[in-house]
């Protein structure tokens, strides 16, 4: 046998000098790796691990000026399976169907699918969801979670607005103040293993979902109770197509109510009034929308002879005119090459501006118009906030549809004087004639006033800047009293309460094409005349028979603010100022 | 001369011990997940192991007792039955993962490459303490072209194997000769080869490519849910029996990739420990080599330690991608008993030669 050498023993010994530098410089690459980069490999590791389930938030409340909920949450349940957890399907095909009341052919196909969780039925009631759980099927899973659900059905629709099937606010003050509404998510993270089941005994980590906050609006639940049964009233009455109602405060803009008749249901958005047969995709979607509309912001109108308030504001602050000029209407009046007639074809001959207002003559605006000329009187359209849109915390505002100035002739300025040939929103006309009668200050048309969270501690009171003059206080009086006139006096003579200094104009316009003979009859009044605290602008659209606004809009006006008055503590005054009349 | 059997090695003895009982409950706890998942029975792979293991401690003893020199004229028909071995499983080998590895016999089954490692131990310490007397070129031409047969044969469808086989005759060559040059040109030359057949094929570079970015490849998951397992272990790792990337995230942890998921369980210091144990382990290997009564003895321990060495580093090499992927098990600690068994076997056969050591 062969002994072994010293370079034998000497080379072993090589060897292992060699695998022992190999392992110590791998010990230091295992430290590097497990100690240096442990975090960034254990995060993606976390990542890899853990399944996430959301909780949802409970959304905001929506509560009017005093605290009665308007859009509120209901406890619902959302039906999932787990499929590798399910131990006898049939038994679990057979009990969805029958209590969710779905078809056996979509169960089967959820329950069937080899997923981690199919989602089998959303919104369902609680009681079923109850029923459900109470059955222990392996595998099928019961969550609870939050539905809106609107107390008053139909109440403030457009205004408030409804949310879509995660909650999300789709039109109305629900996606105008999502941010506040909406709560932030929790989270239930559990561990699982490469196929996505579940670990049992890993404990599970919490993540407590923050719930949404409350929104205070201004709108008023029995005002706005009050305007719809109006609202429902001369609709029904006069056979129209819609009526929009806007009850504001002219001195800071907070709406008291909105509404747009006819309104749907918030709680069944998705149902048409005449229902939904024989209309799907696009045509049913396109139906939808109109249905939700928001006329009184959405939609814009000629305006008509409401809008002499704006003529009269620009002529008085300009000095074109004063409350004593004396006027003669014959009917008509040529502009150009145009004979522009006054509604009353005899016409009212002689009459100063404050007869010429109560009989809302077109020839002496169209004259009032014209001395104030294109320039001067674009300059104050400007001016009173006319080119903007209002700013009100609605999604949707429609802009004003008004002519170039430099495609703007006399004949066109006559047509504007009056109220004629160029649309904006009803809102519009009662932001822009609340700020020339309030003393003269823009304000913004709003509803959102305070953020609450749940349990009524006070987050945020929202600010509105109100520092715009558009019209000297001077002026503003001046319009105050030609307005208290009209109602005195003068075509608004409807709209008049006893004991109530209330001003107003009524507006009657023909809607394009002028030859399909539809109106749109209207009238804003305030009340009291001397300060007013309250305005109201009620806009009915396409009434049948008698179509004059001083005729069935005033009225609408005057009975809703015979109910809202002593309900705002807006007291009669004594009857003195009669001996004026 | 012969020498009076003396005391067996006792410290390689204890670290062998410990090695297979720590690779059992290792092997339990890492396999357990898939066990259950693939037969229902989380003891499924232990059972196999554990049946091996016993086996291979008989084995283990049995060979601990016999006189070594008895193997030499063993040698050449052990290493020519390991030749028809390998050919036979190459025409009616079974297929298990992809691989056409196996040989069937009843219930058992068995992998002839882990057959082959010892049998070449065997073959060269036999020829090289025979061929002393020649000259050094020719004994390493030669000697080399002894084992060329069995590396092509295992290397047709295990190439990490092939590579372990060849690394045993190299550390056995480079051992038996005095020189030192000759080797730094075999290395040289290995490596340039080695170069030439990675770039001739272009799923062999995109390996590389892998290999340096392995979380832009989607092949390179293994090796990203390895590195994964041992970033998450930290320092003291998630406790015995906590790993969640053994849940079927790393693939087959119970195989190549189970030192990660130690890494995982025991933490840095844990993954530290064993690696000290299998150093330990060379160290007696060492020890016995240089103190072994002749030659062939010294040849077959250093062999030994050539296989365990290789297989351990380049093992945790890949694991931690300090190398491209291959597949190397983890000796006593990785599923698979054939292995299991022949290395029991391997250190029966050190422990025997420690008994005729002089010290």
């Amino acid at each position: 046998m062969q002994k072994t050498r010293s370079f034998h023993r000497k080379k072993t010994v090589v060897i292992f000098l060699f695998c022992f530098a190999a392992l110590v410089g791998l010990g230091g690459r295992l430290a590097a790796l497990m100690v240096a980069d442990s975090e960034y490999y254990a995060t993606l590791a976390q990542d890899l691990h853990e399944r996430e389930r959301t909780i949802k938030a409970a959304r905001g409340r929506i509560l009017d000026r005093n605290g009665t909920v308007l859009a509120d949450n209901r406890t619902v349940c959302t039906v999932s399976v787990i499929h590798n957890q399910i131990e006898d399907a049939e038994q679990v095909i057979e009990v969805l169907c029958r209590e969710l009341e779905m078809e056996e052919e979509t169960v089967r196909k959820r329950v069937e699918k080899v997923s981690s969780i199919e989602r089998i039925a959303k919104n369902v009631e609680k009681e079923k969801g109850d029923r459900i759980r109470n059955y222990e099927l392996a595998g099928v899973k019961v969550d609870e979670d939050y539905r809106r659900y609107y107390p008053f059905g139909s109440m403030a629709s457009k205004v408030l607005g409804f949310t879509g099937g995660d909650n999300q606010g789709i039109i109305g003050l629900e996606v105008k103040y999502e941010d506040v509404l909406e709560g932030i998510p929790g989270k239930i993270l559990t561990l699982t293993d490469a196929r996505g089941v579940e670990l049992e005994d890993t404990g599970e980590s919490r993540q407590e979902p923050v719930d949404g906050n409350d929104l205070c609006i201004s709108l008023d639940y029995n005002i706005q109770q009050y305007v719809e049964q109006a609202a429902y009233k001369v609709m029904e009455q006069k056979e129209a197509d819609s009526v929009s109602i806007i009850i504001m405060n002219p001195q800071n803009g907070e709406i008291y109510a909105m509404t747009n008749v006819p309104e749907f249901d918030l709680n069944d958005p998705y149902t048409l009034q005449s229902g939904n047969d024989g209309l799907a995709g696009e045509e049913l979607q396109d139906a939808l929308n109109r249905m939700w509309r928001n006329g009184c912001i959405n939609d814009t109108y000629e305006p008509g002879s409401t809008f002499k308030v704006i003529t009269a504001s620009a002529g008085l602050e300009a000095g074109v005119v004063s409350l004593n000029d004396q006027f003669s209407c014959p009917g008509f009046k040529i502009v150009e090459d145009r004979r522009i007639r006054c509604h009353k074809v005899g016409g009212h001959g002689g009459e100063t501006f404050v007869q010429a207002t109560q009989n809302s003559c077109n020839p002496v605006f169209i004259e009032v118009g014209l001395r104030l000329g294109v320039e001067r009187y674009f300059e104050y359209f400007r001016q009173f906030g006319l080119n903007e849109k209002t700013g009100i915390d609605l999604p949707g505002e429609a802009a004003t549809i008004m002519h170039k100035q430099e495609n703007v002739g006399l004949v066109e300025l006559a047509t504007i004087s009056f109220g004629q040939s160029f649309q904006i929103t009803p809102v519009q006309l009662a932001t822009t004639i609340s700020s020339l009668i309030n003393g003269g200050i823009r304000v913004m048309p709003h509803f959102g006033v305070r953020v609450k969270s749940r349990d009524g501690t006070l987050l945020k009171v929202y600010q509105y800047e109100q520092e715009r003059r558009i019209l000297s206080e001077e002026t503003s009086e001046t319009v105050r009293y030609l307005l208290e006139q009209v109602v005195d006096g003068g075509g608004g003579k409807n709209a008049y309460i006893e004991g109530y200094r209330i001003g107003g104009k009524t507006a009657t316009s023909e809607t394009l094409p002028r030859s399909a003979n539809k109106y749109i009859s209207s009238f804003v009044g305030f009340t009291p005349a001397d300060d007013p605290q309250v305005l109201g602008l009620c806009v009915i659209n396409n009434p049948q028979g008698v179509y004059y606004g001083g005729t069935i809009a005033a009225p609408v006006i005057r009975e809703i603010f015979q109910n809202i008055l002593p309900y705002l503590g807006i007291e009669r005054a004594e009857v003195e100022s009669e001996t004026e009349s | 001369m012969r020498f009076k059997p003396g005391k067996t090695d006792g410290l390689l003895l204890a670290a062998v011990l410990f090695l297979t009982g720590f690779g059992l409950v290792v092997l339990y706890s890492m396999s357990a997940y898939n066990g259950q998942v693939r037969f229902g029975d989380a003891a499924y792979y232990f059972k196999k192991q554990f049946f091996a293991m016993t086996l291979g401690m008989a084995v283990m003893y049995g060979v601990s007792r016999i006189d070594y020199h008895a193997l030499e004229r063993l040698a050449v028909p052990a290493y020519l039955l390991s030749l028809l071995l390998s050919g036979a499983v190459l025409l009616v080998g079974d297929t298990y993962n992809g691989s056409k590895r196996w040989l069937s016999l009843g219930p058992l089954s068995f992998q002839p490459a882990e057959y082959a490692k010892p049998a070449v131990i065997l073959l060269l310490a036999a020829m090289v303490s025979r061929m002393e007397k020649k000259k050094s070129v020719i004994m390493i031409l030669s000697v080399t072209g002894m084992v060329l047969p069995i590396v092509a044969l295992v290397g047709t469808n295990n190439l990490s194997t092939a590579v372990i086989i060849l690394g045993i005759a190299v550390v056995m060559i480079f051992i038996s000769n005095p020189r030192y040059l000759p080797f730094v040109w075999i290395v040289l030359c290995g490596s340039g080869l080695l170069g030439i057949f990675l770039s001739l094929e272009q799923y062999r570079l995109e390996r590389l490519a892998i290999w340096r970015h392995p979380e832009q490849y989607e092949k390179g998951y293994q090796t990203m849910q390895g590195l994964y397992a041992i970033g998450s272990g930290g320092l003291f790792g998630r406790g015995f029996g906590n790993s969640l990337q053994k849940l079927g995230f790393v693939p087959e942890a119970q195989n190549d990739m189970i030192f990660s998921v130690i890494c995982e369980e025991l933490g840095l210091f844990g993954a530290l420990l064993l690696m000290l144990l299998f150093l330990l382990l060379l160290w007696r290997f060492m020890v016995i080599s240089t103190h072994a009564p002749d030659l062939f003895g010294s040849l077959i321990v250093a062999g030994i330690m050539g296989h365990i060495a290789i297989q351990v580093i380049l093992n945790i090499a890949v694991v931690t991608n300090t190398i491209p992927n291959t597949g190397i098990t983890l000796p006593f600690i990785s599923f698979g008993g054939t292995s299991v068994l022949f290395l029991l076997a391997e250190m029966g056969l050190a422990l025997s030669v420690s008994r005729w050591s002089g010290g």
